[in-house]
């Protein structure tokens, strides 16, 4: 099993962070999200997107509003809620707090 | 040339190759069905539709305004299989880094990832209505070789095999939308996967008859070899049992003295079917109350009502020789001068009876794991009413 297939799980778990982070810097729409992760390790598809936004909404996490685009229907555009932005706030210093954690553990590399 | 189909995706029009309407379909089908249960699953879906839209634009201009196969092919694969991101969500993962998602579900155990496995009657390629085949592919195993097994059974069980096989009809639910032929195979849903069978013209199997007049006339000729052939059978069949009577026959009026084991034949025939029937109840029982037959679990992935169905499928094996061989003794005697068939059959079911009740008392008094599975019986019996019913209600 390679690295990128051992971390699948955990780079799972932080592609919500992740959004947070995406979503808190700029309104955005779900396409710009993508473009902004493709180039990372976290590469992401619409057919996990979309559910994982819309979970986040219903959590109240976040937002989204409706914007004319030159070329066809309405998009919707995302951006976080007060909630959202508080749980980005303890998702960041927690992820800190792990960061420290690993450092401080076992021989220093 | 190629047929065009137009959709509208969100409430935008667009025209599609037939080939890359029915990937489409499938794939969307499958989004649906993944988020079954989810509040969202509306808008989910809309996003998901204009998205692809957004994509299809992209595919034309003002010069080529059909969506081809393969921009709807690229499509699907851009767009990834739909995760609905809570407890179910670790099937049919794909790795965007790129690692072939068909071997990576294969590779997994199948409870775990990959989508469920359910038997199916698959229509495609079948012989008759797709049993065997639906059978086959559940477990894995060649849909040829799952035939042979069933024919064999039919003929070592007296047909008893043969009446199985119609029950499975009406009772398996035939796979018609991509999902449910997806899980008939317990091939991973991912876009790969879609492309693959969109190719292969997976999906065109229903649309081989195209008029009405055809498939009635396919039919009706099958109908009609099928007649031939079991006529054909019944009358071989018939020929040769009256061969083997007076075989039997010639073999036994050697032996005039011979009529006095007929009772002992007998007897000792029921009581070693008794025990096949102790044996029986006594595996059904530790399977319920288990999940085991004497210590030995079942393979994963196979339910508790196939392994029950196994059971019963080796114990009608198994009883089959001795119910011939008193079928044939009740019959036609012993060579000696004819019985009466009413009086014998009596003896034999009272024979058979009793050294049941005796093995099963001695089991309750000796046996303290019998006598546990006994106590136990009630509670299973309604566990596995349970699992049946929640079995029928999911499908």
């Amino acid at each position: 099993m390679g690295i990128e297939e051992r971390f699948s799980a955990i780079r799972k778990g932080l592609l919500e962070f992740l959004l947070l982070k995406i979503i808190a810097a700029d309104k955005v729409y779900a396409a710009d999200i993508l473009k902004e992760l493709s180039r990372t390790e976290f590469a992401t598809q619409e057919g996990t997107l979309y559910p994982l936004l819309s979970k986040m909404r219903r959590e109240g996490l976040l937002d989204y509003e409706w914007k004319e685009s030159e070329a066809g229907p309405p998009r919707k555009y995302y951006k976080l809620t007060a909630k959202g932005r508080e749980h980005l706030r303890n998702t960041s210093d927690y992820w800190q707090k792990i960061n420290g954690t690993i450092k401080g553990m076992g021989p220093n590399s | 040339m190629n047929k065009v189909v137009t959709i509208h995706l969100n409430g935008t029009p667009f025209q599609l190759e037939e080939a890359g309407y029915d990937a489409l379909r499938a794939y969307l089908d499958h989004a649906a069905r993944q988020l079954a249960g989810n509040p969202d699953r509306d808008e989910i879906m809309a996003d998901i539709e204009q998205a692809i839209g957004d994509k299809c634009r992209a595919a034309t201009n003002a010069f080529r305004t059909v969506v081809l196969a393969k921009d709807i092919e690229q499509i699907i694969a851009e767009m990834g299989p739909v995760d609905d991101g809570s407890e179910k969500s670790s099937r049919a993962e794909t790795t965007p880094a790129g690692s072939d998602p068909t071997t990576h579900a294969a590779d997994n155990d199948p409870a775990g990832s990959g989508p469920v496995k359910r038997i199916y009657r698959i229509s495609e390629g079948a012989m008759i209505s797709g049993v065997c085949n639906g059978i086959a592919a559940y477990l894995n195993i060649d849909p040829t070789i799952m035939r042979i097994i069933f024919v064999l059974l039919a003929f070592v069980t007296l047909g008893g095999m043969a009446l199985a096989y119609f029950v499975l009809v009406l009772l398996l639910p035939s796979a018609r939308t991509p999902a449910e032929k997806a899980a008939a195979q317990g091939a991973p849903f991912t876009a790969q996967e879609f492309i693959r069978r969109a190719r292969a013209g997976y999906y065109d199997a229903v649309k081989t008859f195209h008029d009405k007049g055809a498939h009635r006339e396919w039919r009706r000729r099958f109908k009609h070899e099928m007649r031939a052939w079991r006529r054909n059978f019944r009358q071989e069949m018939r020929a040769h049992s009256q061969q083997w009577q007076a075989d039997w026959h010639a073999s036994w009026s050697q032996h005039p003295g011979a009529y006095r084991g007929f009772w002992f034949t007998l007897s000792f025939l029921s009581a070693v079917r008794a025990v096949l029937t102790f044996v029986w109840i006594f595996a059904l029982l530790s399977l319920l109350t288990t999940g085991a037959v004497f210590g030995i679990a079942l393979p994963a992935g196979i339910s508790l009502w196939f392994g029950l169905l196994l059971l019963c499928v080796a114990y009608v094996l198994f009883s089959a020789p001795i119910r011939a061989a008193r079928h044939v003794l009740l019959r036609h005697g012993w060579g000696g001068p004819p019985c009466v068939p009413a009086l014998f059959g009596l003896w034999d079911v009272f024979v058979w009876l009793g050294f049941l009740a005796l093995l099963i008392w001695l089991a309750d008094r000796y046996v303290p794991q019998a006598h546990q599975a006994l106590v136990n019986l009630p509670p299973a019996l309604h566990h596995a009413a349970d699992s049946i019913k929640h079995w029928w209600a999911q499908r």
